[in-house]
């Protein structure tokens, strides 16, 4: 109240001169600013009074002109209509296999479990993840979690997770190059390659969004870049312009066998994907969204993979940030990726080759 | 009485009337034959589309779809979207003649401007139907287009301009039927704004096509801003090169038509030309990639292009262009050859090969080898989608056909009737 007094005091004597309404404006003003100076001074009033912000209630609807209501009206719909699918697949399963088998009991399980869900994004949320070069040993198991957790189609081949293999060996440095690499390798870990997974970056100015002809994939609030496959037209311009190679197309109709599905599905993510459309990493929204982590995060044997949000100050990735440091993929591309590399505090295959044919004899 | 007959007569539905008459039901045995042939071939192309490149769309099948093409994520575009390309540099010269014929006048031009305005139309209807099956959904791209269009895709604007250059041409082209066939000149109110609208679309529309590719930082062959102008430098070879023998073609077939040789041969300088500026473009591109580049991604995927490592027809195409678009032009220079008919169509159809090599997969399938993630797939189109290719030339080339006769008819009436107008 001082302070106000003070203010008003001050500004009174200043605009004698000066017309009414100035010296009535800058009344008004100043009893405002220093109303506003009272409230944000009140710690504790902070504590039972959470502050909004104007973007995140306009970045509610970003990218699409439906809000959640359509959504959770199309996620019912794809609901029965998988599980009218999944139970007749079911059917053919158990006249072939028999009522009793375990196929059977397992994808009329599966069929009745189907839970197709249109979480929207948490509010003030933005996810990362962060991966440990040092850590991985490029098991792929990560790619492997990828594809059952996500529904990918079995009679496709779809991955989203690449995982990249170059040699770490001084003398073999030129051949450390993304051109060069290996993503088809057979054997792994090996002692002189590094594997360095790739998959959607979900990045902060995503390419593949701005190309698109009919807005069918957007950035969601939470930063996942998802795409909506009842829109997507099947251009594969999107294909074209990711610089990561993150996105992939269904050639054909993708097939997922009902002993397989994941029930746990999301209408903007796993959800059975349709023929023609394409398809790419979601950082498991079907999990993430409800506070879950994503599968590769959960299946990495070394712990590798960091998941988390930003914005918490409590979160892995901002402890990897503060330790470690952070490195992207590409910056050259401009795309600002939220997929971090980082080393970590120890290899798991030894630095040397040398060391390895030392100990072996 | 004879007033309403006249006026009747001198209508646009008359118009249209005189164009499905002239163009189904009057023609030679030769003209059904082509037409039919033409249209088995289109039928070919649709049925292998429907019902087996999109059968899991169209027929819900559980067997075919895009996977019987050779496109996969590494190479997303293939054999469709290359001949996209080519027939949109076609389209947009198309034009070439107009502004010769109405901008500039020339006598001999405005005989023949029509054709480029039919060129126009045929080559953007194989450049719609090449996407449309391409799209992996289309009926769904042809819903939502127009609903959510993105104006950061260029693909949108794309869209925008090959259907409004479209629609200008098929107009332009009714309109000269409309008046020829009614041995009358083309009024200036028509001229004047429909030269004015289509001269800067032909150059956008190619332009634009160029833009779906240039700006692409994933692709770094493709990241050059010289590519939007080559494009434009070598559709102004090879559109008046194919018109040329098409025109050539109508007089061969056509007794009444007549074709005078200064067209040819002003068509050849544009030609000549378009090709050098086409060539020093090109060489500008290799010093671009070859002299000082370090970056190992162009350089990667330059090589794939100039040398075929994986894929040598890649090389091959790129020698053919670079071979024979030098000895088109040193042909056409050659005063024996551009003072002779023959001459000029041997060069014509140099170019029209050049072009081909030049603007098809030698654009699209270097800026996917290697990928984005270094993985090399050679891309080798599979015979359903040369066939399919193909099927939907036959229907670009059956609109041309149809299109070509009433308009030939209509020249005929104004130009060649022998009533000593000209």
């Amino acid at each position: 109240m001082k302070a106000r007094d003070d203010k008003t005091g001050s500004q009174e004597s200043n605009g004698k001169n000066e017309g009414v309404s100035r010296r009535e404006f800058l009344k008004i003003a100043a009893i405002t600013s220093a109303l506003t100076f009272i409230s944000i001074s009140r710690d504790d009033l902070m504590k039972l009074l959470v502050p909004v912000k104007l973007e995140d209630l306009l970045m509610q609807n970003y990218g699409g002109e439906e809000s959640s209501d359509p959504l959770e009206e199309r996620a019912k719909e794809k609901e029965a209509e998988l599980k009218e699918w999944c139970n007749n697949e079911a059917q053919r399963i158990c006249r072939e296999t028999g009522e009793e088998s375990a196929a059977c009991t397992e994808a009329r399980k599966r069929c009745n479990m189907i839970k197709v869900k249109s979480t929207p994004a948490n509010k003030g949320v933005l996810f990362a993840m962060a991966l440990d070069v040092n850590k991985c040993i490029g098991c792929r198991r990560c790619a492997y979690a990828c594809v059952m957790e996500n529904n990918q189609a079995r009679n496709l081949g779809i991955e989203w997770i690449k995982v990249l293999e170059m040699p770490r060996d001084r003398e073999e440095i030129e051949k450390l190059d993304i051109l060069k690499a290996n993503m088809y390798y057979k054997e792994a870990p090996k002692p002189d390659k590094v594997y360095v997974p790739v998959a959607c970056m979900h990045c902060e100015n995503p390419p593949c969004v701005m190309v698109c002809p009919v807005r069918a994939t957007w950035k969601e609030p939470d930063g996942i870049v998802i795409i909506d496959y009842d829109r997507c037209i099947g251009c594969r311009y999107c294909i074209t312009a990711c610089p990561y190679g993150a996105r992939h197309f269904n050639w054909a109709k993708p097939y997922v066998p009902p002993t397989e599905i994941n029930p746990n599905m999301h209408i903007l993510g796993n959800v059975i994907r349709q023929p023609h459309v394409v398809e790419k990493c979601t950082w498991c929204i079907q999990r993430t969204r409800d506070g879950g982590i994503p599968a590769c995060v959960e299946v990495c044997p070394v712990g590798a993979r960091s998941f988390g949000d930003l914005n918490d100050e409590e979160s892995p990735i901002r402890r990897i940030f503060e330790e470690y440091g952070a490195f992207v993929l590409k910056p050259e591309a401009g795309t600002r990726p939220k997929f971090f590399y980082f080393f970590g505090p120890r290899r798991t295959p030894p630095r040397k080759s040398s060391l390895i044919r030392e100990g072996g004899g | 009485m004879e007033e309403v007959q006249e006026r009747e007569r001198g209508g646009l539905l008359s118009t249209i009337g005189f164009i499905i008459r002239e163009a189904l039901f009057t023609g030679s045995l030769r003209y059904y034959m082509a037409a039919i042939g033409l249209i088995l071939i289109a039928l070919y192309g649709l049925y292998l589309w429907i019902m087996v490149q999109h059968a899991p769309i169209f027929i819900g099948s559980d067997i075919g779809g895009m996977i019987t093409t050779a496109m996969n994520d590494s190479v997303p575009w293939g054999l469709y979207v290359s001949f996209f390309v080519f027939w949109v540099g076609v389209a947009a010269a198309g034009i070439l003649f107009g502004i010769a014929a109405y901008v500039f006048g020339d006598k001999e031009y405005i005989k023949v401007a029509i054709f480029g305005e039919i060129q126009a139309v045929a080559a953007i209807i194989i450049v719609l139907l090449l996407i449309m099956v391409d799209i992996g959904r289309p009926i769904r791209a042809l819903i939502l287009m127009p609903q959510l269009p993105n104006l950061r895709s260029m693909l949108d604007w794309d869209f925008i301009v090959l259907t409004t250059y479209l629609t200008l041409n098929l107009i332009a082209a009714i309109v000269t039927i409309h008046y020829y066939r009614q041995d009358k000149p083309l009024p200036r109110k028509f001229l004047v704004p429909f030269i004015i609208i289509a001269a800067p679309f032909a150059i956008g529309i190619h332009t634009v096509t160029a833009f779906i590719f240039q700006a692409l930082t994933a692709r770094p062959i493709w990241n050059s801003p010289l590519m939007a102008p080559r494009f434009v430098a070598t559709a102004f070879a090879s559109g008046p090169a194919l018109l040329l023998l098409a025109l050539y073609i109508a007089e061969r077939y056509v007794e009444e038509f007549k074709v005078s040789f200064s067209v040819y041969k002003k068509t050849l300088y544009v030609i000549v030309g378009a090709l050098i500026v086409g060539l020093y473009f090109t060489f500008s591109e290799i010093q671009e990639i070859y002299w000082y580049t370090t970056e190992a991604a162009k350089k990667a995927q330059a090589e794939e292009l100039f040398f075929g490592l994986h894929i040598p027809y890649l090389a091959t195409l790129l020698w053919l262009w670079i071979g024979f678009g030098i000895a088109a032009v040193i042909l056409g220079i050659l005063p024996q050859v551009h003072n002779t008919k023959k001459g000029i169509l041997t060069v014509s159809i140099f170019t029209v090969i050049a072009v081909v090599a030049e603007k098809t997969l030698t654009i699209v399938i270097p800026g996917y080898i290697p990928g984005t993630l270094g993985e090399i797939r050679p891309y080798y189109p599979t015979p359903l989608e040369i066939g399919i290719t193909i099927g939907m030339h036959a229907i670009g080339l059956l609109v041309y056909l149809l299109l070509a006769k009433p308009a030939l008819k209509a020249v005929v009436i104004h130009y060649f009737s022998g009533k000593g107008h000209h």
